[in-house]
């Protein structure tokens, strides 16, 4: 209770001090949307001139972008510092929140947002709406999809950012997994083989992104919700001990950071 | 000749320096591997639930070397709107133009200095996944004749992004337009879906547009390298070349009229 109180907290100081800024605030939330609406424009494309994909077609597109956009949407809101994770640790900038009487990961994580998140966030449901697929209790599938969806993903960053803790500066790697897990999580997961969809619901799991979710979303079943709450608790387990044990590593230079 | 040499040498500190950090330059070029991965993926059951070998002129050997060479292009190129937005917002702009060399040109012998080896690193990786996974490209020779067009390419894309880096002087934060540029270049330039596939009036509209010229001209070229595809390729892109490069200089010329640098 008293750390939901202090997350809270945190959030109104992030919103708050992001639409400090309001012209800043909208380009980016506007601009995001645009953004996406853009992006998915080519599957337009796509599936106007080949139909479909082994069975998957534009209208289940919608609904797996739509989730993978509002899950990305909402770490970004509530936990923009979980895509930057590594560099802090890096850096020796976890020693301000380290001097604080907080949870240490969700202080560092929570203390920031990324404005244009709303855009994804927003633009998620729009697509929803549009996929066909919408209905009353399908959206209350969609917002609890979200939210696992986008557990999996806070705990993915924060898992493989945390390898900077034994490694060091990790920009590029982090990069590279982050952008796997967007990339593999928004094509259609029928594209894959036994073994690669093995490695989209483990190593990278994309497949708890976006195909788990949006299957889920469509149509509710006992196995998926089953897999979604299993793949969001286990990961979140999985990120926190990697974070309790890499901290038992860290260490710093004592350098004067100032938190702004 | 002076003036050349000038900001040849910029480029070549920048590109020296682009050697500086070699684990960071490799890194950031795996990112192209699971990219082709999953463009073959796509392309390989596209190809065969559509039951044809060659779709839109195009194999799936072809398709996936012109996506390479598509990705080799936008993922080589540094992110020059952020940088000059972050000159002209931080006030750092002020330095460079106290400087004896011309803020636009300074600007793009860094970014070509920025790109070089990112951009045959990303080729190198790309290439080889592609070969790994379809074979050789059925024109080798190709990627000679597309290297104009590549430059060209990036002359477009530094225009662009240059301009859209200048907008920092009258709006707070270009990010957004850097999106949407990016997004645009992905549908019009044929970035993900080669524009050959396109709906017959979507692709007229899109060849004729500076995106085009900036990928699917040059990555078409490298798979079908005939002199007379040249020729249109670099006509087109040379109109658009001259003509975002007059913009480019009126938009930088007012933007300075307007600006204002406090403190230092």
């Amino acid at each position: 209770m008293k750390e939901t109180k202090f997350l809270l907290a945190i959030w109104k100081t992030n919103l708050l001090s992001a639409m400090e800024y309001r012209a800043a605030f909208l380009t980016q939330v506007i601009g995001m949307m645009v953004n996406n609406f853009i992006y998915f424009a080519i599957w337009i494309i796509f599936f106007d001139r080949f139909k479909d994909v082994r069975g998957w077609g534009v209208n289940d597109m919608y609904v797996t972008f739509g989730v993978l956009a509002s899950a990305f949407g909402l770490v970004s809101l509530l936990f923009g510092n979980a895509f930057t994770l590594s560099d802090i640790i890096a850096k020796g900038r976890l020693d301000y929140y380290l001097s604080l009487p907080r949870p240490v990961l969700l202080h560092t994580v929570a203390s920031r947002t990324i404005a244009s998140g709303m855009g994804d966030f927003l633009y998620g449901f729009i697509s929803y709406g549009l996929s066909g697929y919408f209905t009353w209790d399908g959206l209350a599938r969609y917002v609890l999809a979200t939210l696992l969806a986008a557990t999996v993903f806070a705990a993915f960053l924060i898992l493989t950012q945390s390898l900077a803790f034994w490694f060091g500066m990790m920009t590029n790697f982090s990069n590279l997994v982050l952008n796997a897990m967007l990339t593999f999580g928004i094509y259609p997961i029928t594209l894959f083989d036994s073994y690669a969809k093995l490695i989209l619901f483990t190593i990278i799991p994309a497949a708890l992104m976006g195909a788990i979710p949006a299957e889920f979303i469509r149509a509710f079943t006992w196995s998926t919700l089953g897999e979604l709450l299993l793949g969001a608790v286990g990961f979140l387990s999985l990120a926190i001990l990697t974070f309790q044990a890499g901290l038992r590593r860290y260490e710093s230079g004592s350098a004067i950071q100032v938190e702004v | 000749m002076k003036t050349f040499s000038k900001y040849w040498s910029i480029f070549q500190i920048t590109l020296i320096n682009s050697l500086a950090y070699p684990g960071e330059l490799v890194g950031r070029s795996l990112m192209i591997i699971p990219f082709m991965w999953i463009f073959y993926q796509l392309w390989k059951v596209t190809f065969s639930a559509a039951g044809a070998d060659v779709i839109g002129g195009l194999t799936l050997r072809d398709t996936l070397w012109y996506l390479m060479l598509a990705e080799t292009i936008e993922l080589g190129r540094p992110p020059i709107a952020r940088t000059m937005s972050d000159n002209v917002k931080d006030g750092s702009i002020a330095y460079i133009l106290n400087k004896p060399y011309d803020f636009l040109l300074y600007q793009f012998s860094t970014a070509m200095g920025e790109t070089i080896f990112r951009a045959m690193l990303n080729a190198v990786f790309g290439g080889l996944t592609v070969w790994w996974l379809v074979g050789a490209p059925n024109h080798p020779e190709g990627i000679l004749i597309a290297l104009p067009a590549i430059f060209g390419a990036w002359v477009l894309h530094f225009c662009i992004n240059a301009m859209i880096g200048l907008s920092a002087f009258v709006v707070e934060d270009v990010s957004a337009f850097t999106w949407i540029y990016q997004k645009l270049a992905f549908i019009f330039g044929g970035m993900l879906i080669p524009l050959d596939f396109y709906p017959k009036w979507l692709q007229s509209l899109a060849k004729f547009l500076p995106f085009s010229s900036a990928i699917y001209g040059p990555a078409r070229l490298f798979i079908s390298p005939t002199y007379t595809f040249f020729i249109s390729v670099m006509s087109l892109q040379l109109t658009w070349v001259l003509g975002l490069c007059i913009l480019l200089v009126i938009v930088y010329r007012r933007g300075l009229a307007q600006l204002t640098v406090n403190g230092g």
